[in-house]
């Protein structure tokens, strides 16, 4: 069961389309997972739906109906999606987010002991930065807050960072006020998808250290 | 000073446009649904919507594209396409509307919203250089097929519904009525309604919480 929830803000913000683009990936794949926030963006997509219908009218071209028109029936030429990259397995019963299809997935890296992350690449945006956390059972990720946002959406396994527990299908955001520490539930490993906005900033020399060459 | 004074002062600010070949786009313009479409009209609208899902009405398509294609390049080109673009949009969104039309659920989306979601998915496509909504509608956001047979009853309860959300917009405050349309906004990240709005950011992430909750809570109550 889903317990945490994007923020009622960023799904507005999902169903205008004005998120950027690691956030939007991340309320993406928490709505795969969750219909409760799938009816909510559906509301607010009727709030659209109203806004669009008393929009001032702006003239098309004279010809833009017979345009329509005639390619109503005509065959459809949508160019080859592109191809889609290989991702590391995932533990059994887990699936990628659909929302990562387009995205290229590196291999797992190690980070410090049981800790692996990978990097999200994603094809139109470069500059976002999104990346996989891999955690074993038992292990803690080092305390750390950040100079922006963070958003975490739960793949497998579960977390405790202090402040509530994250299963599967959960979704966090923790500002720059926020420092954790989160730590892995011992039933098994767990992995997140996160976006970082900013940097994150560990308490400890060693962990800015690894930080550093991660890249985070 | 108020948001809904900044929204309107922005309304005569105007971005200069480099070709000179379109009008310049107001950069920020409130929209309040001042002139809401009747429950007469929006019933017409989703028949209309109904005979091009069943019958293939071309007539019924031309119509439903008279009255809404002005208003979706209008929409598009102010929340963030270019002159070009939202018309190419709004030419891709009706060839979709047609092609996808089977797929339209009167009892999930009024036409306008439905319009509106495809749209959206084809900028966001478009964005990230990919072609999914012609591939696939955005199974997140409409799904379901069009039941041609719908009753009186669950009819009447769309329109109840559709005129409740309108209510509830208007319940909203101002300054949250803006920051919920700001959301509609392409680009128009936290940090820039912070900087055209002149309050602070943190404030900016507060009062959009606030309005998002209080819209949800408001739709929620009004669902048939």
């Amino acid at each position: 069961m889903i317990r945490h929830h994007p923020d009622d803000s960023l799904l507005l913000a999902h169903a205008g389309s004005s998120l950027e683009t690691g956030p939007a990936l991340l309320v993406e794949s928490h709505l795969e997972a969750c219909s409760r926030c799938r009816e909510i963006v559906r509301g607010f997509e009727r709030v659209g739906g109203q806004l669009l219908e008393s929009e001032a009218a702006q003239p098309l071209g004279q010809s833009a109906l017979d345009a329509v028109l005639a390619r109503l029936d005509a065959p459809i030429r949508v160019p080859p999606p592109p191809v889609v990259r290989r991702k590391p397995p995932l533990p059994a019963g887990y699936n990628w987010p659909r929302a990562l299809r387009h995205c290229q997935v590196s291999r797992w890296r190690p980070m410090g002991p049981g800790m692996r992350w990978s990097r999200v690449t994603v094809p139109h945006d470069a500059q976002a930065n999104v990346l996989l956390l891999r955690i074993g059972a038992g292990k803690c990720l080092p305390q750390h807050t950040h100079t922006g946002t963070e958003l975490t959406q739960v793949l497998c396994g579960s977390f405790d960072d202090g402040r509530a527990v994250f299963g599967p299908g959960d979704f966090d955001e923790a500002d720059p006020d926020i420092l954790h520490q989160p730590v892995v539930q011992a039933q098994g490993e767990c992995i997140c998808l996160a976006a970082v906005d900013g940097r994150l900033v560990f308490d400890s020399w060693i962990a800015r250290l690894a930080s550093s060459v991660v890249g985070l | 000073m108020q948001a809904m004074d900044v929204a309107h002062t922005l309304q005569s600010k105007a971005l200069s446009d480099a070709g000179g070949t379109r009008p310049s786009r107001p950069h920020l313009r409130l929209v309040v649904p001042t002139s809401p479409i009747d429950g007469a009209e929006r019933g017409q609208l989703d028949d209309l919507m109904v005979a091009v899902a069943t019958r293939h009405d071309r007539e019924a398509f031309a119509s439903l594209f008279k009255h809404f294609a002005p208003r979706l390049k209008g929409w598009l080109w102010k929340t963030g396409s270019p002159s070009e673009e939202a018309e190419e949009l709004t030419q891709d969104a009706f060839v979709l509307l047609w092609r996808k039309a089977t797929q339209f659920d009167p009892q999930r989306a009024t036409v306008g919203a439905w319009l509106f979601t495809i749209a959206r998915n084809l900028r966001v496509d478009r964005r990230r250089a990919v072609h999914d909504t012609w591939t696939t509608l955005d199974d997140t956001a409409v799904q379901g097929v069009a039941d041609a047979g719908m009753g009186q009853e669950a009819e009447l309860s769309q329109r109840q519904y559709d005129e409740r959300v309108r209510a509830a917009m208007l319940r909203l405050t101002p300054d949250q009525r803006t920051l919920v349309q700001l959301s509609f906004y392409e680009d128009m990240s936290h940090s820039r309604i912070a900087a055209e709005l002149k309050i602070p950011l943190g404030t900016v992430k507060t009062r959009l919480r606030s309005a998002a909750s209080c819209l949800r809570n408001l739709l929620q109550e009004c669902r048939p």
